[in-house]
């Protein structure tokens, strides 16, 4: 019994120390992220309060007021934000 | 027990390493903002202090107390000055305010105001964490855009209209400064105070050319 709470004692810690950050706050990074973008790009949305990643530099953001947007790089390297 | 203390401790530890990260981040933008101080005048500290122009009086007291601290006490000297002011007035206060004037205000704008080129703004605007990679590019895209009109413009030869461009440039540092101003104020003061300076190497061909 005092083995396992020894080994329990120490993988938490370890656990604890070496975990990266928390989906959620690259979550956060993401959504202000594509917020930002298509503020920029002067498209109204408010807010993105979720976004899906289809593919690498390709996401779907749904705003606050209900716009969608695709959010991706296109082959010429532009940030577009298309209308869904 | 023991092992109960050891978890504690390594959690109070990985805890306690989360918070140091943030201040780092502000360290490489400072010395950047050093670079750039132009030739200031020695004497500027008490300009901006004194710019209020309504009594000729109060101005040319401290340059005739200046002069004769002679022999009488402290009570004294508030008396003489209203004296002798109307006799001495009109000579050292006309030539000393012009000068005053014309340098204070740069001295004060020049303290503030690093001048900032555009390659190290994309630099700064590279390195900053304040916002991500794809508002950096979009962001990138964007400058490029107004670069072109620039080149655009210089090469058709027109010289008149270079004011045209004045808004979408205002338009641009706008964006990036609603973008910096929460999460990199430092950077976003930077681009604020370096704003003239950009444009006055955007909208000169010369020194357009030299940049691209």
């Amino acid at each position: 019994m005092i083995a396992r709470i020894r080994v329990y004692a120490l993988i938490i810690p370890l656990a604890t120390l070496f975990a990266g950050p928390a989906p959620a706050a690259e979550d956060v990074t993401l959504l202000k992220d594509l917020t930002s973008v298509i503020l920029l790009l002067g498209l109204p949305c408010g807010q993105v309060v979720r976004a899906k990643r289809q593919a690498d530099n390709d996401h779907l953001a749904t705003c606050k007021s209900g716009h969608r947007y695709r959010v991706f790089v296109n082959a010429e390297g532009r940030v577009v934000a298309q209308k869904q | 027990m023991r092992a109960l203390g050891i978890f504690l401790f390594a959690l109070a530890a990985g805890c306690a390493g989360v918070k140091e990260t943030p201040p780092a981040v502000k360290s490489p933008a400072e010395p950047l903002v050093v670079v750039p101080p132009p030739a200031a005048v020695a004497q500027p500290p008490a300009a901006p202090l004194q710019p209020a122009s309504k009594d000729e009086a109060v101005k040319t007291e401290p340059v005739v107390s200046a002069a004769p601290p002679e022999s009488k006490s402290q009570s004294v000297k508030p008396a003489p000055p209203p004296v002798k002011a109307p006799a001495k007035a009109p000579v050292p206060a006309v030539a000393t305010e012009p000068p005053r004037k014309s340098e204070s205000p740069p001295a004060v704008a020049k303290a503030q105001e690093p001048p900032l080129d555009v390659a190290t703004l994309t630099a700064r605007l590279r390195d900053t964490k304040a916002i991500g990679t794809f508002t950096k590019l979009a962001l990138k895209n964007q400058v490029d855009d107004l670069l072109k009109q620039f080149r655009a413009h210089y090469a058709s030869g027109r010289k008149a209209s270079i004011d045209s461009l004045r808004q979408p440039y205002n338009m641009l540092i706008l964006k990036v400064l609603s973008l910096l101003q929460d999460s990199d104020p430092a950077l976003a003061r930077t681009i604020s105070a370096s704003r003239e300076a950009i444009w006055s190497i955007l909208a000169d061909p010369e020194k357009f050319n030299s940049l691209t």
